[in-house]
């Protein structure tokens, strides 16, 4: 094999998988947040629908909406991260879309969703 | 790419006329050929589409009203290319070469519109996020990367789906705005990143300068080479995928002059029966007025492009 | 090369893509305007008879009751029936017949555009500057500025209206019924004539296929050849392959020596986000092409609000677009073994 092209392993290194803990600390602190998001979804829908049961609807739809984004996002990103970093590089302006960024990212507003979604459900299950 | 910036940076502080005509990049894109050309068939569409357009309004031209009913007794149905007809007529006895000059005017109109708006959204939202970094940045860019995952055309499919019918071509553009500002987005908030690193930005904030001014003032300017390339090549693409949409029946209003319907048209109800001046003009104009774009595009972006730049050996 | 666990870690990843498209459909179709027990009803139908539909759907349940249901549906591969376009046909029925209409489509244009592109890039990038590299990018340029919907037609007017030598629609003559073997009607017809000795069929197939395959094919060639021409000047640039040509070994030998394999790199990766693009190309080819894949269908389930076909198809794209995708990244770590596995 040819000698390596000066620029890259150092990107390869960065794209070390992260520990087990640490994607939990991402996700999980995102979700906590995403419980109080939901309260909040929920409040503000159900005075707009004035209906508590709508209120909720909306709120967990909201949740499912950025939990689906996350979710696809993050595997999106691990799937074809690479080939978008290569893309934007050679046939783009802008060149600092990486992975890396991208699933960290995706991994917090999942977690944020999914907290908003569990809010929502629990709250409108208890309340109606 | 050290003595790069330094010129950049010296460059900022002399103020926007005397950086254009030092730019290397104006320079580069001028002694390039490919973009020139690009430049020509631009603007040979843009005074076809104000012709079209003047005319409508003047009278030397026929009006939209005109151009979107059937012309019946006027002229033949179905004539094939003439000196009368240079494109020949549709099924409803329409001139297609008025009505393929006219949809210059749309494609460029809505294209303006689509790629402007994006334009304004993604330069606002990444420059938001560039200067303001942390948690902004990251909500900003991370919904921007979603949409910019998706295959254009889909993701458009997708929203079109969800806004309502009456909406119109309105409801093609909308989509296809909301696809494209992630581009614009992503593009600005780099720009805008590199010139925040610089000092004398750091040393403007420390001398007072408000957020407002330090944006407008020194990150903007900045940004404009790049927005200007991306707003280019998605120019192109805007009008294909204007024109895509409406060939499946989610964009322009039955009737209307665009290149698209008239093409939709002209395949469905045409091709097979041997009549291919409908669909092959404006298809025609379509691709011409793309690869302009698309040809302006790719050289400035070569242009920018440092890697591109330096010779072999 | 590529260790079993690499690969089992990328086919997992199927399972929070699929999870993922399958919350963000459920997302989109309940944002959107549409009521599909009214659909199902039938617009004649009294608001009795819709409730009625509704109740029966289950509609009326909280969301996160219809969630849950929902995932266990998709998990157990329940997906519903069509409402309209097939109506009361399961939607794996349909999907199983009209699916390798559309994949056999979009292989055989990314075969070609790949054909195409990457000998195109790289002469571009040797002879960078020079006619041959303007003429190339032009033409690469160009192809990205034609719209399918236009090559189509065009090339259906110039082989099958004036030359008449290639078909313009359908998959396959009317006189040739060939049996299912993979619903890829290549595929199927040249085993039907291994079996019968009788190629027929297999030509006739080959030559509907031509034209739609060339035309993404094409389009995908643009792409390809830009890609494959920046990544190989990069190359071309790198220390060592000057030092390469310094030894004395003559340019073209060093071209093709070291650069490809480097070039072809990145140009790999692209390919499998690109057939995402293709899958979008492929609706617009079908149509023009009257060719029934899922892509006619997914704009018509769209046109009419059929539900449980938008979001079957759907389903179907993403599950496609990650298998290529792990294609390419088995490609990928074989032509490069540093990367991390």
């Amino acid at each position: 094999m040819s000698p390596p092209p000066d620029d890259t392993p150092r990107r390869e290194l960065d794209r070390a998988s992260p520990t087990l803990s640490r994607r939990l600390t991402v996700a999980g602190g995102a979700f906590l947040v995403g419980l109080g998001g939901g309260v909040v979804a929920l409040a503000v829908a159900t005075l707009l629908l004035s209906s508590v049961a709508d209120g909720a609807d909306t709120a967990f739809l909201l949740g499912v909406l950025l939990f689906g984004f996350g979710t696809l996002g993050w595997s999106g990103s691990v799937l074809a991260g690479r080939g978008f970093e290569e893309m934007q590089r050679r046939l783009d302006t802008g060149a600092d879309w990486t992975e890396m960024d991208s699933r960290r990212a995706m991994a917090r507003i999942g977690g944020f969703g999914a907290g908003v979604m569990l809010a929502a459900a629990t709250l409108g299950t208890l309340l109606t | 790419m050290s003595t790069q910036t330094q010129t950049e940076t010296d460059s900022t502080r002399r103020g926007f006329v005397s950086r254009l005509r030092a730019s290397p990049f104006l320079s580069d894109l001028l002694s390039n050929r490919l973009a020139l050309a690009g430049i020509a068939l631009i603007l040979a569409m843009v005074a076809v589409a104000l012709y079209a357009r003047i005319g409508a309004l003047v009278g030397f031209a026929p009006t939209y009203a005109e151009l979107q009913s059937s012309q019946f007794g006027a002229n033949p149905s179905l004539a094939a290319p003439s000196a009368e007809y240079p494109f020949g007529t549709d099924i409803q006895a329409r001139n297609i070469f008025d009505r393929v000059l006219y949809g210059s005017w749309l494609a460029l109109k809505f294209g303006t519109v689509t790629v402007g708006i994006s334009t304004a959204a993604g330069v606002s939202l990444g420059v938001v996020a560039a200067y303001y970094g942390d948690i902004t940045d990251n909500v900003i860019m991370r919904t921007m990367d979603v949409l910019l995952a998706f295959p254009s055309l889909l993701l458009a499919l997708a929203l079109v789906a969800i806004f309502p019918n009456e909406l119109g071509l309105w409801r093609a553009v909308t989509a296809l705005t909301l696809v494209y500002t992630p581009r614009f987005a992503r593009v600005v908030r780099g720009a805008a990143l590199k010139v925040l690193e610089d000092e004398y930005v750091d040393a403007t904030i420390a001398l007072g300068a408000t957020d407002p001014r330090v944006l407008v003032r020194h990150v903007m300017p900045n940004c404009l080479a790049p927005i200007t390339v991306q707003s280019t090549l998605n120019f192109g693409l805007a009008i294909i995928d204007l024109a895509a949409l409406s060939f499946l029946g989610f964009g322009a209003e039955p009737g209307s002059p665009s290149w698209g319907l008239m093409l939709s048209n002209g395949v469905s109800q045409g091709l097979l029966t041997g009549d291919w001046w409908w669909s092959f003009f404006p298809g025609l104009f379509l691709a011409v007025t793309v690869l302009g774009f698309n040809l302006l595009g790719d050289g400035m972006r070569d242009a920018l492009d440092p890697r591109m730049r330096e010779a072999v050996d | 090369m590529v260790s079993k666990r690499f690969v089992l870690k990328r086919l997992l990843l199927l399972v929070p893509v699929l999870f993922g498209v399958a919350t963000l459909v459920f997302a989109i179709l309940h944002l959107s305007p549409g009521d599909p027990a009214r659909v199902i009803a039938g617009q004649r139908a009294t608001d009795a008879q819709v409730a009625a539909v509704r109740a029966d759907l289950g509609l009326d349940d909280p969301l996160w009751v219809q969630y849950g249901r929902y995932l266990v549906d998709i998990v157990t591969l329940n997906l519903g029936e069509s409402y309209i376009i097939q109506r009361g046909t399961p939607i794996l029925t349909i999907l199983r017949a009209r699916l390798p209409v559309t994949l056999e489509l979009a292989i055989y244009g990314q075969v070609i555009g790949i054909l195409l592109g990457i000998p195109f890039g790289i002469i571009s990038a040797v002879k960078q500057d020079t006619l041959t590299d303007h003429l190339t990018r032009v033409g690469a340029l160009t192809g990205i500025s034609m719209p399918i919907y236009w090559t189509g037609p065009l090339v259906i007017l110039l082989f099958a209206q004036f030359l008449n030598v290639l078909p313009a629609s359908n998959r396959i003559a009317s006189q040739f019924d060939p049996p299912v073997y993979t619903g890829l009607i290549t595929v199927d017809t040249f085993v039907f004539g291994l079996q019968s000795g009788e190629f027929a069929a297999f030509v006739s197939a080959a030559s509907h296929m031509l034209l739609p395959a060339a035309v993404i094919g094409v389009y995908g060639m643009a792409l390809i050849s830009r890609m494959m021409r920046s990544s190989m000047l990069e190359v071309i640039r790198q220390d060592y392959m000057r030092t390469a040509r310094a030894k004395g070994q003559g340019a073209k030998i060093t071209v093709m020596k070291h650069g490809f394999q480097n070039a072809l790199i990145p140009v790999i990766t692209v390919i499998g986000i690109q057939f995402g693009t293709l899958l979008g190309g492929a609706v617009l080819t079908e149509t023009v092409f009257g060719i029934g894949g899922i892509g006619t269908m997914l704009v018509q389930a769209i046109e009419v609000g059929d539900y449980p076909v938008v979001q079957g198809t759907v389903l179907v794209f993403a599950f496609l677009f990650t298998l290529v995708n792990l294609g390419v990244d088995l490609t990928y770590s074989y032509l490069d073994p540093r990367i991390d596995q």
